[in-house]
């Protein structure tokens, strides 16, 4: 089997205050996925995003980055985070400066670029998420949505292998979600690796191709989406609902596996549509 | 607070470089400090006015309401300056000649003074201000602190807004001592709600590569050499113009 790009075993993680939040996880993040982390509210899935680029340090367990095992010193993080790129959720966490343009150009100047390197980064990051024309407005008179765009642009800009997302979706409307994702599916075509935390089924059938499902500090299975999402056992053990889409279009008859249906709303009403016209 | 910073941010001179803003706004304002008031406060006053509407499009409203506040201290004033008092003989009170134009001439000074700040803040960015400061070469440490906490205000102020009305949904400002109650568990409330902030903004940093350090790319400001003449030629003509005034009216 191939070396994933970056792959996590026997993950355990302690809370200084003796909660355990991490319990021997093992997760595979193969190159040029789009992999979900599907999990409940509060079930540790930030904890374990904080793993992915070194923000936390496991208690016990192995992460290796392109096979070789991480290392903690101050180098090797530095070298860790610039291949692996983490979005918050809540924006406001990550952003500092007073515009878009100086923001986005903090991740490319801590990489020691020049400063007519980082401008170069910033545009390329900026017009990526098609946010070019917020460049100079003050980051405090951003809506959410266009916050959330600008965190991403600021770790874009240092051009990661991996960009880790913690709940992309969150706090925004259903206009919001459409941009958003289809910013990343741009990047994502053009050969991101991406990863995501979601307790959205519904997202992780629709744009996934891989799902994790998470429960109580451990990977319970990762897979292909269809596959994973049908493991009605394990999703009951998680605590998630099956997604509707594959409910309906188990209902109509549509043997659900890897490949044979097309997972979108758009591919299903198409069916519904044919099964009602066939009744008439 | 919020309409200086939204025009500070939006207005037509929004790119210039601070120097060619500052320029005239401290040329002016020394203009009104060393020159007779009587000649000069006018017409400073009216051209920083004239700049700020005319020049960078901040909108009259805007400007009058900046300017109002101030005005009003002035106005209050004006009867403790123009009337004498004379506890001598009983309460005497006078309203001498002198004593109005001593009124005017301080009014009318200060007003220009305001005018020529409200030019200022209204068109410049307390951040790019600051910057400046940096090229001056004002410690990096500091200045890092006063961007933060530029950008830190507006993250305290919505959560302390809307913590606010979340209390006042619940009655928690019906009576005067819940009022007082509820302000204080509200202060406490942002004080951890801080502390958790700086925790989780270090965390958001150092997935992006923080050292200790927060290097920005600077704005590409370029100063323009035509802005900079135009500017010291409009203080001086206004400086001569008001000093032939002066000698023309005494």
């Amino acid at each position: 089997m191939k070396e994933p790009l970056l792959a996590v075993h026997g993950l355990e993680y302690v809370y200084p205050g003796g909660v355990t939040a991490l319990r021997g996880l093992d997760l595979r993040i193969e190159r040029g996925r789009k992999l979900a982390i599907l999990g409940a509210n509060g079930s540790g899935k930030t904890t374990l995003l904080l793993h992915l680029n070194g923000l936390c340090k496991p208690t016990q367990g192995e992460i290796r980055l392109e096979g070789q095992p991480v290392g903690y010193s101050h180098r090797a993080l530095n070298d860790w985070r610039r291949q692996v790129g983490l979005i918050l959720q809540e924006p406001d966490d990550q952003l500092f400066a007073a515009t878009v343009r100086q923001d986005v150009s903090f991740g490319p100047l801590n990489l020691g670029l020049s400063n007519a390197e980082a401008g170069e980064r910033v545009g390329e990051a900026l017009d990526a998420l098609h946010i070019a024309h917020l460049a100079d407005r003050a980051t405090h008179t951003l809506s959410f949505g266009q916050k959330k765009r600008v965190a991403i642009a600021g770790v874009l800009a240092m051009r990661p292998e991996i960009l880790v997302l913690d709940e992309p979706t969150a706090g925004l409307d259903s206009h919001g979600v459409t941009h958003l994702l289809g910013a990343l599916q741009q990047l994502h075509e053009s050969g991101a690796t991406l990863v995501f935390s979601t307790h959205d089924v519904e997202l992780a059938y629709t744009w996934a191709d891989h799902v994790a499902v998470f429960h109580d500090g451990v990977v319970l299975r990762q897979g292909e989406t269809a596959t994973v999402l049908s493991d009605r056992d394990v999703l009951r053990q998680a605590r998630l609902r099956p997604p509707l889409l594959l409910e309906v279009a188990e209902a109509l008859g549509v043997k659900v596996s890897a490949g044979s249906l097309s997972r979108s709303r758009e591919a299903l009403l198409a069916l519904l549509r044919e099964r009602l016209a066939g009744q008439d | 607070m919020r309409a200086i910073d939204h025009h500070a941010w939006t207005n037509r001179w929004r790119d210039w470089h601070p120097v060619e803003k500052g320029l005239p706004a401290v040329g002016l304002l020394t203009l009104t400090f060393v020159l007779p008031p009587l000649s000069t406060a006018p017409l400073v006053l009216a051209s920083a006015t004239l700049i700020t509407v005319y020049g960078a499009g901040i909108p009259w409203k805007t400007l009058l309401s900046v300017l109002a506040a101030p005005a009003a201290f002035l106005l209050a004033g004006i009867p403790f300056l123009a009337i004498s008092m004379d506890f001598t003989a009983g309460i005497d009170l006078t309203l001498s000649l002198e004593g109005l134009r001593l009124a005017l001439t301080t009014v009318i000074r200060a007003l220009a003074a305001m005018s020529c700040l409200a030019f200022l803040i209204l068109t410049t960015p307390l951040t790019d201000g600051v910057l400046l400061l940096r090229r001056v070469g004002v410690p990096a440490g500091m200045i890092e602190l006063i961007l933060l906490m530029y950008r830190l205000i507006f993250v305290f102020a919505e959560r302390a807004l809307t913590g606010r009305q979340a209390q006042a949904g619940r009655l928690g400002y019906s009576r005067l001592d819940r009022s007082v109650r509820s302000l204080g568990l509200l202060g406490g409330n942002l004080f951890q709600r801080a502390l958790d902030q700086a925790r989780r903004l270090e965390i958001g940093l150092m997935a992006r590569g923080y050292t200790g350090e927060l290097c920005v790319l600077s704005p590409p400001w370029e100063l323009s050499r035509w802005r900079l003449v135009a500017g010291i030629a409009g203080i001086s003509l206004i400086g001569l113009v008001s000093s032939g005034l002066a000698r023309s009216l005494s």
